[in-house]
């Protein structure tokens, strides 16, 4: 629907989720502009795949993120079953099982905490808010706990390949003997982000759990009265954000090619960020993927500009503090208009 | 003709219904049954639990005590699919859209319409929503908004045309047209009648007299909770019906008008 809807909009006049996916490109142009003039080497092929990496996990979490609230729910335990998804996999790679096997288990492992909590939610009937922080707890204290709080390393090279590797790069070896990397390549993780995103967007739009998903954050009721099962709808969402969270937890982890349970602290925060920079409204019925990957990339970009430009991890907390805000408000003062 | 109509088994049976919340008795032992081509009027002042008992047979609320036959077997309608199944569909009261959803959306919605590949077939669905949105309102326009960018009457028909469009056996219309301007309110009409020679069976919850008068067959009236009297169309006028809505009893000197 909204395919064709945006489509037939944009002819005319950019309007609602159009206009506003439209005004966050733009911010992200504008930023990348602005951070190139203050450092010059923000510009640069290997910054630009820096970004790309540090941007793969929190879109990967922004992607289930925006399932769950479209919604009308919200997702805060993703940071810790991140870190819960890689110390599993980290124990089954110490217990012999072999890296794909193991890493395939620890994204089961991300969605069986997700499908937990869409049964919290659903059966129990616990608000997403407390029933995902009380998640968060649970899946960190385990995590913490299944490895005495310490990192399991040396996990052998095929760990790391998922993180480090990427396709198409280019290497010459030069008359000294050192090699030269002409081209670094497009790394695994983006690309792995770009299917991921590809693939939600396909059943946000064109499958009938993305409608379903939909229908439930914008009227449970009417809903649960049309014969959508809302049940089921909201697990699906829980758990699809579970697996995710597991996902993004292998990318990270096989960048550092090291366990490490306090990975992923706050990563739920930036998260629903991406998300609602993306034009996600926390009150559920709005969203989009490619709007959440602006926002991720909007925060990447953020920080890693500031980054280069020398800006303390404080202020860099403030700033994307003040544009979360702020993107919410010009939204809001749009559909007042 | 009513002895003959009560002869067949009847469509829908509702026996003993009761329904509380906590200690309010919304719905009190009603019985009600609805025969196939005929339009029942389910009456009653505000709060007298006619939604109630409606969302019952629609099967977006249990029962605490009761039993529904449809075609004389009884039937579990613990979900509003079941209701489906059973050939029920309704128009509720609150309209039950989905506001961020576009029309075509919500006609199908948790019925989609999808490709061979199980993709939403969008294009099929917009131009079947067209057609059945066109039929009851030949202006509709602003087919591709969300329906919270609609009138109340739009939404209303909306409401309507997902409610005819899937060919039910059983019709429930909470208040159709209180939203609806005179000519939007005469097609309803008209189409009241036309699904009722097809052999429909409708219920109709309405306050107003006119429409009542025109298009039932019988009317129930509730009071608190309670069924206080079924009658045929023509052994009552409205000031009988109006006696029955506020008092909960007939004029005193009533006897059934039919015959005098
Ligand atoms: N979900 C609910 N929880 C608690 N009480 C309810 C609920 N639904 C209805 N009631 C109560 O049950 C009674 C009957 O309500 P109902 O909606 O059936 O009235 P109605 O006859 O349809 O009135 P109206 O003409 O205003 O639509 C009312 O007193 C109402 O407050
Ligand atoms: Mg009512």
């Amino acid at each position: 629907m909204s395919e064709v809807q945006t489509r037939s909009r944009m002819r005319f006049l950019p309007s609602g989720s159009a206009l506003h996916k439209l005004s966050a490109l733009i911010t992200l142009l504008l930023l990348i502009l602005a951070f190139s003039f203050t450092s010059p080497a923000f510009l640069s092929v290997n910054n630009g795949l820096t970004v790309l990496l540090q941007t793969a996990v929190i879109g990967l979490l922004a992607i289930g993120m925006t399932m769950v609230i479209i919604t009308g729910g919200i997702d805060l335990s993703v940071g810790s079953v991140l870190a819960l998804s890689g110390v599993v996999t980290g124990l089954l790679i110490k217990a012999g099982l072999p890296v794909v096997p193991a890493m395939a288990l620890g994204v089961v492992a991300g969605g069986v905490c997700g499908f937990v909590n869409g049964l919290v939610i659903t059966k129990m009937r616990i608000t997403p808010f407390v029933a995902t922080l009380g998640m968060m707890m649970i899946a960190r204290g385990v995590a913490l706990q299944l490895t005495g709080a310490a990192p399991i390393s040396r996990l052998g090279e095929t760990f790391g390949a998922l993180g480090n590797g990427s396709f198409f790069r280019v290497v010459e070896m030069q008359a000294n003997g050192f090699p030269k990397v002409i081209f670094p390549g497009i790394p695994y993780p983006a690309v792995l982000l770009l299917v991921m995103a590809v693939l939600g967007a396909y059943l946000l739009q064109r499958r009938q759990i993305g409608r379903h998903i939909f229908s439930v954050g914008s009227n449970e009721e009417a809903a649960r009265l049309s014969g959508v099962d809302v049940v089921r709808t909201k697990i699906w969402a829980y758990t699809a954000s579970g697996a995710l969270a597991g996902l993004a937890g292998m990318v990270l982890m096989s960048r550092l090619v090291t366990i490490q349970p306090n990975e992923g602290v706050m990563y739920e925060l930036d998260a629903i960020a991406a998300s609602v920079i993306g034009g996600a409204s926390l009150m559920g019925g709005v969203g989009s993927i490619s709007g959440s990957m602006i926002g991720a990339f909007i925060i990447g970009v953020l920080r890693n500009g500031l980054n280069m430009a020398g800006t303390s991890a404080f202020i860099q907390q403030i700033i994307i503090g003040v544009v979360v805000i702020g993107a919410v408000f010009i939204d809001q003062m749009r559909n007042r208009n | 003709m009513l002895n003959t109509a009560t002869e067949k088994t009847p469509l829908v049976e509702m026996s003993h219904i009761h329904k509380r919340f906590g200690g309010l008795h919304a719905v009190e032992d009603v019985s009600v049954s609805l025969n196939a081509g005929e339009v029942v009027g389910v009456l009653g002042h505000n709060g007298a639990g006619k939604s109630c008992l409606m969302r019952i047979l629609s099967g977006a609320m249990k029962p605490n005590e009761g039993k529904i036959l449809i075609n004389g077997q009884e039937a579990v309608i613990d979900t509003p699919q079941d209701a489906r199944l059973n050939g029920i569909e309704t128009i509720y009261q609150t309209l039950a859209l989905a506001n961020h959803l576009d029309a075509a959306a919500n006609l199908f919605l948790g019925r989609e319409l999808k490709t061979r590949f199980g993709n939403l077939d969008d294009a099929r669905m917009f131009s079947e929503a067209e057609n059945a949105l066109r039929q009851l309102n030949p202006n509709f326009k602003n087919l591709r908004d969300a329906v919270s960018n609609l009138s109340g009457g739009q939404r209303q028909v909306i409401a309507i045309a997902r409610a005819i469009y899937f060919q039910a056996k059983v019709l429930i219309m909470d208040e159709p047209t209180a939203a609806l301007g005179p000519s939007e309110t005469a097609m309803v009409a008209d189409l009241t009648l036309r699904l009722k020679a097809e052999g429909i069976g409708i219920f109709l919850i309405s306050h107003d007299m006119h429409d009542v008068f025109e298009l039932c067959d019988r009317v129930m009236v509730m009071n608190k909770g309670r069924n206080v009297g079924t009658f045929a169309i023509k052994d009552v006028n409205k000031d009988d019906v109006l006696s029955l809505i506020i008092k909960g009893a007939l004029p005193d000197d009533w006897t059934p008008r039919g015959q005098a």
